[in-house]
């Protein structure tokens, strides 16, 4: 019997969603369009996350030895900051490897190649480039190289620049992830309100129906079961739609993103990809506790007769 | 068949739609309940299929004490009484096959009781032929008649007629009412509340006259005296 009654529930779903065709593109259109834009939206979001990832993984701290520094006591140094849980890499640069750099670096500039040909040893001493595993950790690293026993070691070390475009992404960072969750946030609300108000037109136009079957000895999870359906198709479908039209606005905005933010990566395609049944499955989860909510409830003010 | 006990009925803020309505009804009659607007008739069919319950007395149909029925038996109960209404009350989506399996399919009968019965039931109304027709298709006539082969289609033992040919012209109103006779030849009781004086003048059954909430009359043959 329940078989029964749920097998008849989505053929009557089903046939309602085709004779009610127009009724039910508006309904389906609505969620679509409130998808794309959580879509974009979430989009803008991991353009931003990935920019400031790709920021912050430029930032470094470099820390240069004196020259007399033997590398013995170098190691020491590297293995103690190593030991700080805030540490992700640190790699060492002889004085040979700093020679090496700076030369290629500036190897169209005739005066200071033939300057370093005139001198007889290395000017260069060696440095410790020290990266953090998040940028809230530098201001630890930072201390930790203050520590008077390796001051006297040190000739030069460049936080204080880095201090302030590390704290400047810091900043930006946090704001755009607020700003991100907020209107994520607010957005979802009133998607929900739209949608919610919908399948509540939809079904007020559904409401003589309703009285008819209760007339006709319909019992109330019998009439409610189709419409709720019926509102769960309209969800299905429109994931689906969503997900068909979302795909090829991804492959045209991809080109634009990648020049945007020239030599960072921003694989668009790739991220929906790796996400997908995570991103799609939440909202059609989302969609469809929507729907079924508001279903029932609209069909519960009509359901008195 | 029906037995309605000192009755009483009242709407917000101050409407007495029964007052003490004492009707009984027997098995196989054809009964007309007739009277003037707002004289009570609908709320005695609402009453019926327990779309009100009553202020005071007590409302039995078919043996079964409706006055205090809970609200989940209340499909049950209308599975077992065939009720037509003026506005015929069809679903406009379902083809005239679709609605007369309706009543069948709430009640979980199987596919193939429902393709052997809704035919038969179709046939009996003169319908056989616009079993895929959709109810804008048809004209008023048929639609009531679609409306009562719905109503038959649980053999009821009671069919209740609101104003059946409200909506109708005359020719439509004569083959309603002979449908209806035939259907209480058949052993259905049917209780037809109208207004139409030649209709219930032309029936000579048992008519109640009812006005301003009270049964004013209840004659084994009557006449439409109002």
């Amino acid at each position: 019997m329940l078989l029964l009654t749920l097998n008849r529930s989505i053929i009557f779903a089903l046939q309602s969603f085709w004779r009610n065709i127009w009724l039910s593109l508006a309904t389906v259109f609505v969620i679509f369009l409130t998808l794309i834009s959580i879509n974009l939206l979430l989009v803008v979001n991991v353009i931003s996350d990935s920019a400031i990832a790709a920021v912050k993984d430029r930032i470094d701290v470099s820390v240069y030895f004196k020259p007399e520094v033997r590398e013995s006591k170098i190691a020491e140094v590297k293995s103690h900051l190593e030991g700080l849980p805030q540490v992700k890499s640190i790699t060492y640069r002889s004085p040979e490897d700093n020679l090496e750099a700076f030369k290629v670096k500036h190897s169209g500039d005739v005066k200071i190649q033939e300057t370093l040909k005139e001198l007889s040893t290395n000017p260069m001493s060696a440095t410790l480039i020290i990266k953090a595993k998040d940028l809230a950790g530098y201001p630890e690293i930072l201390k930790a190289i203050d520590d008077p026993s390796f001051a006297e070691l040190i000739e030069e070390k460049n936080y204080d620049d880095n201090q302030l475009v590390i704290s400047r992404i810091n900043t930006i960072a946090d704001t755009v992830r607020r700003a991100a969750y907020f209107v994520i946030g607010i957005f979802a609300f009133i998607s929900i309100l739209i949608i919610f108000n919908t399948v509540r037109v939809a079904i007020f136009t559904h409401q003589n129906e309703i009285g008819i079957m209760k007339l006709v000895g319909a019992s109330n999870w019998f009439i409610r079961s189709p419409f709720v359906l019926e509102s769960v198709i309209a969800g299905i479908v429109a994931v689906f739609i969503t997900i068909v039209f979302f795909y090829p606005l991804l492959s045209v905005l991809q080109p634009y993103v990648s020049g945007f933010f020239a030599g960072a990566t921003f694989d668009l395609i790739g991220y929906f990809n790796n996400y997908f049944v995570y991103i799609f499955g939440t909202e059609l989860i989302a969609i469809t506790a929507v729907n079924i909510i508001s279903s029932s409830v609209a069909i519960g003010k009509y359901l008195n007769v | 068949m029906i037995h309605l006990v000192d009755v009483s009925k009242k709407f917000p803020p101050a409407t007495e739609a029964l007052k003490s309505a004492n009707i009984h009804i027997e098995p196989g009659e054809f009964v007309s309940i007739v009277g003037q607007s707002g004289s009570g008739k609908t709320t005695i069919v609402r009453l019926l299929i327990a779309e009100l319950p009553p202020d005071n007395g007590q409302v039995v149909i078919g043996g079964w004490d409706i006055t205090n029925i809970k609200k989940r038996n209340i499909p049950s109960l209308r599975r077992q009484i065939g009720v037509v209404f003026q506005d015929f009350k069809l679903l406009p989506k379902k083809t005239v096959f679709e609605n007369v399996a309706f009543a069948l399919q709430v009640a979980g009968a199987t596919k193939n009781r429902i393709q052997t019965v809704v035919p038969q039931v179709l046939s009996i109304v003169d319908l056989q032929d616009k079993l895929i027709r959709y109810p804008h298709e048809l004209s008023g006539g048929e639609k009531q008649r679609v409306a009562i082969a719905r109503a038959l289609i649980h053999r009821p033992k009671v069919l209740l007629a609101d104003e059946p040919t409200g909506n109708l012209d005359a020719l439509n109103t004569k083959d309603i009412i002979d449908l209806l006779l035939k259907i209480n030849e058949f052993g259905t009781t049917v209780v037809m509340v109208t207004h139409n004086k030649e209709i219930v003048n032309s029936l000579k059954r048992r008519v109640i006259t009812l006005d301003n909430g009270m049964v004013v009359q209840d004659q084994k043959v009557g006449k439409y005296v109002i």
